[in-house]
């Protein structure tokens, strides 16, 4: 029983391992490509035994890769998503033996299959809980496949630097990052950016493509952000956001969700002309950023709770509930310029500007709040207690919030 | 985490006002904890088909005194005649017109 399709596609291999066309090689082990479904044709129920005649047909391991193949996409055909992910898994690993013993032609088509076996696994694990099995074991699976991968870039000692597989790195790494996000398993990503920092050859971030770089610097910076170093992730983000493809609207939008916040904390606030380009943070953020504009505490609250539900999702609720303190800084800055920005005001001042915006607080509060904005560095004076009254600096009582040298220290 | 900061809250924030504004929602249907980050269409493009190319010279995030138009750096809001400003300033006249006990001066 030979098959003169397979045969073809087996010939068609072999051209693209001869010429070393990479992204050929992508094409042809893509399973949605044209070849893929006329394959799926010219074999009933296909299986490891019955395409045995066809090992040591060309050398290895590309005829296991070549049968593989035909196994994947018989059962994507058929709709089994942990077979088809499971046969996706052994063409990765068949493929990597030949990967790690050649230079980083292959490159175009380990993207490729990777990227094919983490969508398996995606569908896997969906199928899996919609019998019953909630889980997420074909992701973490797909994830040890990859770091694999990522190994085998790391260590290419032999291919000369513009061959090398460590340009695989970045793009490797952007989609091991993408498992663990996915299966919520983050404190893993130390391990890759431990392994990353521990070797200097690497090439510098900025001589990868672009899409590369911004997936990298997207998942730094969240890591970063969700370990609440934010002077980091807002450092990464801006550079996420600022190099990235305009085109690709939706992850503009990802970066910004939260580069938004983390500028807001630093004072910088998102331009009309920004938010008008992405009308679902405007909806999101606006009421928050005119709340902090205005000092104006009852809405920046109202806000905070209509939202909760969407906020802790997206894990944003702690960081605009920090926000708030900006808020309460604008109050008090009404309260000031109020006082034609006298340089005493009584702490009862203090304690009315928070009553009119509806918070039932007492005067020993109003004095704590104020004592703690003055340690926050957000007013510059000192509370004479026995007085009641807060004496302010004659220059620069409200710092502009985005003057300050370390933005974030206020939140630790 | 310091998320016991939290203690300040008002009490009652929502009452007329606020229940207006539940139709309003944010609709954000677009936006998921779980969407992930695209695969990119392509694999590289130069400054022009970035944001960069705004910037004129400019560091990525400057705020507007720093040149990027995308951010506000100065912001702050000096206007008097706003509700609370008013209501804000009653008080203060109160305060210093009632004069009982030892009211400090104002200038």
């Amino acid at each position: 029983m030979t098959s003169a399709r397979f045969s073809t596609f087996l010939t068609q291999i072999a051209q693209a391992l001869r010429e070393e066309k990479g992204p050929e090689l992508a094409y042809l082990l893509k399973p949605t490509s044209d070849h893929g479904k006329q394959l799926v044709k010219e074999f009933k129920n296909p299986t490891r035994q019955s395409l045995s005649y066809y090992e040591g047909s060309m050398e290895g391991p590309w005829d296991d890769i070549a049968i593989q193949y035909v196994l994947v996409v018989n059962h994507c055909a058929k709709r089994r998503a942990a077979e088809a992910f499971k046969e996706e898994c052994t063409l990765v690993n068949s493929f990597l033996r030949y990967f790690g013993t050649n230079s980083g032609w292959t490159l175009p088509a380990l993207f490729s299959i990777l990227r094919d076996m983490r969508d398996l696994a995606f569908d896997a694990d969906l199928e899996a809980s919609s019998n019953g099995q909630e889980g997420t074991a074909n992701m973490e699976e797909a994830a040890r496949i990859i770091s694999k991968a990522f190994s085998s870039c790391v260590m290419d000692r032999t291919s000369p630097y513009a061959e090398s597989r460590k340009w695989g790195v970045y793009y490797v790494v952007g989609l091991i990052l993408k498992c663990y996000f996915r299966v919520k398993r983050i404190s893993l990503s130390k391990n890759i950016l431990r392994a990353i920092e521990a070797n200097p050859d690497i090439p510098p971030l900025a001589a990868y493509p672009r899409s590369h770089q911004v997936t990298y610097r997207y998942y730094l910076g969240m890591l970063s952000f969700l370990n609440e170093d934010f002077a980091k992730a807002e450092q990464e983000l801006t550079l996420a956001f600022y190099n990235c493809y305009t085109k690709a609207h939706s992850n503009q939008e990802r970066v910004l969700t939260y580069l938004i916040p983390l500028r807001i904390l630093r004072g910088h606030l998102p331009s009309r002309e920004l938010l008008d380009r992405f009308p679902v943070l405007d909806d999101l953020f606006t009421p928050f950023i005119t709340a902090v504009r205005t000092g104006d505490i009852r809405a920046y609250d109202s806000t905070l709770e209509l939202c909760e539900r969407r906020l802790v999702d997206l894990n944003l609720y702690l960081t605009l509930e920090k926000a708030r303190e900006l808020c309460v800084r604008g109050l008090f800055r009404k309260v000031w310029i109020a006082s034609s920005r006298g340089t005493r005001i009584p702490v009862a001042m203090f304690h009315s500007s928070l009553q009119i915006a509806g918070m039932d607080v007492s005067l020993e509060e109003a004095e704590c709040f104020v004592a703690n904005q003055i340690y926050k560095g957000f007013m510059k004076g000192y509370i004479s207690h026995e007085k009641q009254m807060v004496v302010l600096s004659a220059v620069n009582a409200f710092p502009r919030l985005a003057d300050r040298t370390s933005p974030y220290a206020f939140l630790y | 985490m310091s998320a016991a900061a939290s203690s300040s809250k008002a009490p009652e924030t929502k009452e007329g006002e606020s229940s207006n504004r539940e139709q309003a929602v944010p609709h954000l249907g677009m936006l998921e904890e779980d969407d992930e980050f695209e695969e990119f269409t392509v694999a590289d493009w130069d400054d022009s088909q970035t944001d960069l190319a705004h910037l004129g010279g400019a560091s990525p995030g400057a705020a507007k005194s720093g040149g990027d138009k995308l951010w506000e750096d100065n912001w702050d809001d000096d206007d008097i005649e706003d509700d609370f400003s008013v209501q804000l300033r009653n008080e203060l006249a109160k305060k210093s017109s009632g004069g009982k006990g030892p009211e400090p001066m104002q200038h």
